[in-house]
């Protein structure tokens, strides 16, 4: 492809060839990130409200009372959180504590678990005795009509939407497991997985929580 | 400067996908529905478009040794440029095409045209390459969506136009073979759409 371009350059090692190059570099990089700048000045507020508003509207949709709840600004995650989310086989990332009308309403966790493709990032809503009130994902890459029908609670055998089915469990109920008391939409067991670690180390933080 | 030939170029004769074989990557990965193949068809199309200028402009000026550097440096400018905008404002699609956005830097098409074409020739004429390869790119892209998307989910334009914007369901739910979504499908397709071009191309000169 190159060969029109001179190759022909004398390699040597003036200094003042050096220089030229460097300089010349330094400053292309200089203006790219100045203008980069720029623009993240003017898209900064944009993404921030966009991102804020989408962690809200996936927080309302895993509360008992989407209409009436408030979220409180993210917790700390603490060591003890961390521990417990480990131990379950998901990360905790972000924590936010619900009141409904005034009166704290449990909270709700966005966990990280591993899916079939990658990351399965989701909202676990918890309330305040310990059960699970819904879920709901977040970001994904599962593999298009097969682990995005678990990420759409598309329904399982059973008939309910695979992310409902996990709406009124609690730690009463021991780890949850697909198979035993968690149902997998077929051709998809991994990504169903994946989504029940998620819940099983909501369970975990919220507990650690009170 | 030759804006037919140019043009044919870009769309037949030097396609981008089909025929220079470039940017294959993002090719197979993003062609599952018509809003993907649409989004980043433009993507391309934008930056190509203004790294070909600028590069073109700066051509003069920059020293050979280090116009790779150069170019790279300008072209990851402008993807980030992209990339924060359509996050700003079109939240969907810079969720949907994820991190094949970013690597538009790493896109051979994009360093491609920026060696081949604009590092030699005029300002106007490297704007048009840019508009006429993106176009090449888009045209193939969406072709290639079109076709998996109705074979593997049975639907069209799904992200955009239907109900919840999951599609119109042409076929019924049942009949289509997901496999086509998946990566077997788009080298499936991908090599079916590069023989067909290839046998036309081969017929035309004849």
């Amino acid at each position: 492809m190159s060969n029109e371009v001179k190759t022909k350059e004398k390699i040597n090692m003036d200094p003042k060839y050096i220089i030229k190059l460097t300089v010349t570099l330094f400053l292309t990089c200089v203006v790219v990130a100045g203008l980069l700048g720029l623009v993240n000045k003017i898209t900064e507020p944009n993404i921030t409200a966009a991102n804020k508003a989408k962690t809200e509207a996936a927080m309302q949709q895993v509360v008992a009372d989407p209409e009436g709840s408030t979220f409180s600004d993210a917790l700390e995650i603490t060591a003890e959180m961390t521990a417990a989310a480990d131990a379950a086989g998901a990360k905790v990332t972000e924590a936010y504590e619900v009141q409904s009308g005034g009166a704290p309403a449990g909270y709700a966790l966005k966990i990280v678990a591993s899916g079939s493709q990658g990351s399965i990032e989701m909202m676990v809503g918890v309330d305040a005795e310990g059960v699970v009130t819904g879920v709901s994902v977040v970001k994904n890459s599962e593999t298009a009509g097969i682990g995005s029908k678990v990420m759409n609670n598309e329904p399982t055998d059973a008939g309910v939407g695979v992310l409902s089915q996990f709406e009124g469990k609690s730690a009463a109920d021991g780890t949850l497991t697909v198979g035993s008391n968690v149902d997998a939409i077929s051709g998809a067991t991994v990504s169903t997985k994946g989504v029940t670690t998620g819940v099983n180390a909501a369970l975990a933080v919220a507990g650690v929580m009170g | 400067m030759n804006l037919k030939k140019q043009f044919m170029e870009g769309l037949l004769t030097q396609n981008p996908v089909l025929v220079q074989v470039l940017g294959m990557c993002s090719t197979m990965a993003i062609t599952t529905s018509f809003f993907n193949g649409l989004g980043m068809g433009v993507a391309v199309l934008v930056i190509l478009t203004l790294s070909n200028v600028i590069i073109s402009l700066i051509r003069k000026i920059v020293p050979d040794k280090i116009r790779i550097a150069m170019f790279i440096v300008v072209i990851a400018g402008f993807v980030t440029m992209v990339d924060l905008f359509l996050q700003a404002f079109v939240p969907a699609l810079a969720e949907s095409l994820g991190v094949f956005i970013p690597l538009i830097v790493v896109n051979c098409i994009i360093l491609g045209r920026a060696e081949a074409f604009s590092y030699k020739n005029g300002v106007a004429a490297s704007f048009f390459d840019g508009v006429f390869q993106g176009f090449g790119y888009t045209v193939v892209l969406l072709i290639m969506c079109i076709i998996r998307e109705f074979l593997g989910a049975g639907t069209f334009g799904a992200g955009l136009l239907g109900v919840d914007g999951k599609g119109i369901q042409i076929l019924p739910s049942q009949f289509p073979a997901g496999m086509l979504t998946l990566p077997v499908g788009g080298f499936l397709t991908l090599a079916c759409l590069i023989a067909a071009m290839q046998w036309a191309l081969s017929k035309t000169k004849k």
